[in-house]
């Protein structure tokens, strides 16, 4: 009964295409490391801030401001972290589902300004998270092996 | 300052479109080397492999476009609208996916990917 119920579904049968929970994990740790990235690169920004850029010795100054913030560089070094990571995952699995998973920075946004800014979360913005999690659900489990699950 | 909708809407499109070749030329040369990785040694060498590709670097340039036209949307646009038309890349990953790189992709995933693009325009409207 099981194995006509996946054939139905259109399970892809390639061995190794199916989605693990580390790789799912993986792929949340990458948006995770993103949303961070960005953090550090506003953070380093923000040190610049007194600045009005108009011409390029201003720019050349900005730059110089910027350039020796550590948070540039870690969110420099987390950008070729998550390409290494990305290019990882890729290997394993379809870009068709390894894209809409990676779509948890929409969630952790919000949840992250409510927790840490005091932000509100309206409702349809809880309906919005609960439909990108029913979504990413679904897609992953397009992605399973059916091997593993019989 | 009020820019023309369809306008803003073109050059959504057009960002996503950047973004999703720049995918597209990824994944096939990740496909075309076609390794199993799981150490971080082996992704470390399939960096190397992929960094001596010239259409990899090509992929670079082309999400750096995409990123630059992204800047000029942001400028233009509303922050809400932005954000929520921004998901329609879901659907071009996916309809490229099934078109070039030959990806079955099956009803509950098709299903699955509109409910993402559902919930992120709800997220960003709220």
């Amino acid at each position: 009964m099981t194995p006509k119920i996946l054939s139905l579904l259109n399970f892809p049968m390639l061995h190794r295409r199916h989605i693990t929970l580390k790789i799912l994990i993986f792929l949340i740790l990458i948006d995770l490391a993103e949303t961070f990235a960005q953090f550090c690169f506003k953070k380093s920004v923000c040190a610049a801030s007194f600045l009005e850029i108009h011409n390029f010795s201003e720019w050349v100054k900005f730059i110089l401001v910027v350039l020796p913030s550590p948070f540039l560089w870690l969110g420099l070094f987390l950008v070729l972290a998550i390409f290494t990571s990305w290019s990882a995952v890729l290997s394993r699995i379809d870009l068709s589902v390894a894209v809409p998973v990676c779509s948890f920075s929409y969630i952790t946004v919000p949840l992250v300004s409510a927790i840490f800014l005091g932000e509100h979360i309206s409702h349809l913005r809880w309906f919005g998270i609960t439909f990108i999690l029913i979504g990413v659900f679904l897609v992953s489990l397009s992605a399973k092996c059916p091997q593993k699950t019989s | 300052m009020k820019t023309n909708i369809f306008f803003i809407i073109g050059l959504i499109a057009l960002t996503d479109l950047c973004d999703t070749i720049s995918q597209l030329i990824l994944k096939s040369s990740i496909n075309s080397i076609d390794w199993h990785v799981n150490t971080v040694q082996k992704a470390l060498r399939l960096i190397w492999q992929l960094l001596k590709l010239p259409r990899v670097w090509l992929g670079f340039l082309i999400s750096g476009i995409s990123f630059l036209i992204w800047l000029f949307v942001l400028t233009k646009a509303d922050l809400n609208l932005a954000f929520s038309l921004d998901s329609m890349r879901y659907v071009m990953i996916a309809l490229a996916s099934v078109l070039l790189l030959k990806e079955k992709v099956s009803i509950v995933r098709w299903l699955g990917i509109t409910c993402v693009v559902f919930g992120i325009a709800m997220v960003a409207m709220g």
